[in-house]
């Protein structure tokens, strides 16, 4: 199934679209789409270690703006946010 | 009565004077203004601007909660709240962010001021992007809000 990841803060280095597109298995959780993202650093930014670290310490979000968990399941089509470490003010 | 909202700053200019409409519409006698500007020096570099980006749903949301949760943790029920913060590209000196709190008392508008910009800073999904004189940028380091 298709999802989408839409990007902010310094992610956004990720991809000049601010989002990143997934094929993943069925019942994939947050923690699956973690390890897509890790694997497209490794593959498109020579396995960056500073990205890596950026990934491994953002929370991920809903359509609804809810904070989920690693073990939250994804559906076909679903767009999820990445909220990297904030620092607004 | 709470004011929220993200200003875009290639359309608009955030301003202290809408703050002050909005406070002095609510009739409080204790009125506090925490203004946000960019500094000029961040880590011994001379900083040019900040570009700021937000997940701007997400931040409306977070603002109405601090709010909401102000009542119970401070047990301040009456209170006007005015916040807003820019999104894009501001330069040094100029403002990011304006909250303006309005109560019966001082002390109330004091540790409502503070609570507001604290909680916004712990969890509120706005990001910065350092601009240098040197022509690079740099996004900065924050706080993660991961739930496990």
């Amino acid at each position: 199934m298709k999802i989408t990841v839409e990007l902010h803060g310094a992610t956004k280095d990720l991809s000049k679209n601010n989002f990143l597109e997934f094929e993943i298995k069925k019942n994939s959780s947050i923690k699956d789409i973690k390890i897509q993202i890790l694997k497209f650093i490794e593959k498109n930014f020579n396995d960056n270690q500073n990205l890596k670290k950026l990934i491994r310490s953002s929370a991920f979000c809903s359509e609804e703006d809810e904070i989920v968990s690693e073990n939250y399941k994804i559906n076909d089509n679903q767009v999820i946010g990445i909220i990297p470490p904030i620092g607004g003010g | 009565m709470l004011h929220a909202k993200i200003v875009d700053t290639s359309t608009e200019k955030i301003d202290i004077l809408k703050a002050e409409k909005f406070l002095s519409s609510s009739n409080f006698g204790a009125v506090i203004y925490f203004v946000g500007t960019v500094r000029n020096v961040n880590e011994n570099k001379k900083v040019t601007g900040i570009t700021y980006d937000s997940r701007d749903t997400m931040v409306i949301k977070s603002f109405e909660e601090i709010y909401k949760e102000s009542e119970a943790k401070l047990k301040i029920k009456d209170k006007a709240v005015f916040i807003e913060h820019v999104k894009g590209y501001v330069t040094v000196k100029e403002k990011s962010i304006i909250i303006g709190v309005g109560c019966k008392h001082r002390d109330e508008a004091y540790n409502l001021s503070k609570f507001v910009i604290e909680e916004i800073k712990k969890r509120t999904p706005i990001w910065k992007k350092e601009h240098y004189d040197n022509e690079e940028s740099k996004w900065l380091k924050g706080v993660s809000i991961q739930e496990n």
